[in-house]
């Protein structure tokens, strides 16, 4: 898919949020929709995120690469507060960093964690249910019928305790819990990990849906490049710490830059 | 953290232990049915003794449903919940005694305090969790008894206070105790039912996200701390029920009955009832009155051995409890009949 079909179905009106331009960081229309400058984290003593600077665009779908260890599930951690960071961490100009997870959460960001997190003995509606946790009542068999919509798998086990779910079902579950929620910030840590490629090309079908109808940002931490870069309007790379390189998927393609950067030099 | 890894088993979870909750017995309403029958038919069809017995059950089912709150719905552990019990016990030995208040007062009164005391333990010890809530707890659990010695005006002292049950109204044609046993069933029954609610409820569904994965809960905006002092409050609420209904059926409360002895045997029973199971509280109860009664014959020692002893058999051989050992055998008898 070239960049600027991805660009144009993203941003189709060029409303005044999404017409911006997302690098430029926003521009008169008010802050950039999220801003990270100077961000740092780590474990206790050890330091993991060196100065993180990042801004999307409301609407945006960036995939973020990088070799294990480089820290993207920590940058996501320090995103949605699991972990504390310094620095600054901006949404629509509201300082998040420091804020508690449910905090964060409150504020329409939404992370499905690396390695799914399902509850394992509670039914899969069960599940959906705590995703909408924080919505009205009066919405939420609603939004049932519409990520049941997305993930129509789910809605044969909608009785059976998660833990008994094959794990590229739970992994939808886990994609599907966070969209009950509706976030307008969707972080996503490999959701394709263990998912037959048939499956994982179907998850990311759903994921550009929900970017592109319901204008979700999405970040996703994505081991296969060539999909990321297809899927994305935007590819960062991350090698220890920093953000190595950035630029729009299309454009990049999976060509020699990334693949140094990423796969290594001697691809 | 699932079932097999807090059990400490290596074994495969499956089953019950895996978190599945098909139904294994076919009945549950007519089950359920029958039983209520049954309850109602006690105080009519035994004698005295026997009807105190089971109110005695019925009064630490509902501290054990209260108790199983904290340690099966929220994963954590008190063991200070004597101290609600002794709370809800001296409400209606002085506000009905000394205050001269109605009878119907004292249950809502404390539930009432009870469950402000849950709440103001519950806040500082917000983020407290496994561990360093049963110390604070148990903290509270060793000052009760002093406390209530030291304020011996009012409560007391250390001779106690007796204490007036409601008594069987004219019209009814009851004695007391069959009329206690009514009035405790009741309480049971409201009770029993606000715990299923509660667990179906939204707050539920939150509270055993909490207990299954956190992490995965908060970042989907359940606020963590906040359930958790919720939970230990209305926990507390129930055990200061309890108390109310103890002080009636006893009739007399002294700061020896709530020591920490107590609370501990509290939280056995509530593990070897089965702390997450609709039964659990009902059979942990039913070993709290009955099995030291058992062995009472046997000499002075012997209940708290026989209680010890029991205790680690059921925990070894059933970590779900008294109820995953009668779920088992409802899931055999069921199978058996279902391929006749
Ligand atoms: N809970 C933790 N405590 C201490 N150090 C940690 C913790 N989690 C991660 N780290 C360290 O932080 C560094 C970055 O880890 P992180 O999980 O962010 O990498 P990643 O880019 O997501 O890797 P992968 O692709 O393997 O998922 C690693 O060196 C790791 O050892
Ligand atoms: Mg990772």
């Amino acid at each position: 898919m070239s960049a600027v079909r991805r660009r144009s179905a993203a941003f189709p009106d060029g409303g005044p949020q999404g017409g911006n331009d997302p690098s430029a960081g926003g521009g008169p229309a008010g802050p950039p929709f999220l801003r990270v400058s100077g961000l740092r984290a780590g474990y206790g003593p050890a330091r993991v995120l060196n100065g993180i600077e990042l801004v999307v665009g409301e609407g945006e779908m960036v995939a973020v690469l990088g070799p294990n260890g480089a820290g993207k599930t920590t940058l996501l951690r320090a995103l949605s507060g699991m972990v504390r960071g310094r620095g600054s961490v901006r949404l629509r100009g509201t300082e998040i960093l420091g804020k508690a997870p449910e905090e964060v959460a409150r504020l329409g960001v939404t992370h499905v964690p690396e390695g799914r997190g399902t509850f394992a003995p509670l039914t899969v509606e069960e599940n959906l249910r705590i995703g909408a946790h924080l919505r009205r009542r009066s919405h939420v068999a609603e939004d049932m019928r519409r990520v049941l919509a997305y993930f129509p798998l789910l809605q044969a086990h909608l009785r059976q305790p998660a833990g008994s779910l094959s794990g590229g079902e739970q992994q939808m579950l886990a994609v599907g819990r966070a969209l009950m929620a509706q976030p307008r910030l969707l972080l996503l840590d490999e959701p394709s990990r263990g998912l037959a490629p048939v499956t994982t090309r179907r998850l990311f079908d759903v994921l550009r849906a929900v970017n592109l109808h319901d204008g979700v940002t999405v970040i996703v931490v994505e081991q296969n490049a060539q999909l990321a870069l297809e899927f994305a309007s935007r590819a960062l790379v991350m090698e220890t710490g920093r953000l190595a390189l950035a630029g729009e998927a299309g454009r990049l393609g999976p060509g020699r830059r990334v693949a140094s950067a990423y796969l290594g030099p001697r691809r | 953290m699932n079932i097999a890894e807090r059990t400490g088993r290596r074994r495969l979870a499956v089953g019950w232990e895996a978190g599945d909750r098909r139904q294994v017995w076919p009945w549950p309403r007519l089950t359920l049915a029958v039983l209520a029958v049954a309850a109602c038919a006690v105080p009519f069809l035994l004698n005295p003794y026997r009807v105190f017995q089971l109110t005695m059950v019925l009064v630490y089912g509902v501290a054990l449903l209260g108790l199983n709150l904290v340690v099966g719905q929220s994963g954590q552990i008190s063991l200070g919940h004597g101290a609600f019990l002794a709370l809800g016990a001296y409400v209606p030995a002085v506000a009905t005694g000394p205050l001269g208040l109605p009878h119907p007062v004292a249950l809502p009164l404390s539930a009432l305090l009870a469950f402000g005391l849950g709440l103001a333990l519950g806040l500082p010890a917000l983020r407290l969790r496994g561990v360093y809530l049963a110390v604070v707890t148990l903290a509270i659990a060793v000052v009760v008894p002093p406390v209530i010695k030291r304020f011996g005006a009012v409560t007391g002292g250390s001779m106690g206070l007796s204490v007036s049950a409601p008594s069987a109204p004219s019209w009814s044609g009851l004695a007391d105790d069959q009329w206690l046993y009514l009035l405790v069933l009741a309480v049971a029954a409201v009770a029993f039912a606000a715990v299923r609610n509660l667990l179906g409820s939204r707050a539920g569904r939150a509270l055993a996200a909490i207990r299954e994965n956190p992490e995965a809960a908060e970042v989907l905006g359940v606020r963590i701390a906040a359930h958790r002092t919720l939970v230990f409050a209305w926990s507390a609420m129930y055990a200061g029920v309890a108390g109310t209904l103890y002080a009636w059926v006893v009739g007399f409360v002294s700061p020896d009955s709530f020591t920490v002895t107590l609370s501990i045997v509290l939280l056995a029973a509530a593990v070897v009832g089965g702390p997450d199971s609709p039964a659990g509280p009902l059979l942990g109860a039913i070993f709290m009155t009955f099995v030291p009664a058992a062995a009472q014959g046997a000499g002075d020692a012997v209940p708290g051995l026989v209680s010890g002893l029991v205790i680690i058999l059921v925990v070894c051989a059933a970590p779900a409890g008294l109820a995953g050992l009668l779920r088992m055998a409802a899931g055999a008898v069921a199978r058996r009949l279902g391929r006749e």
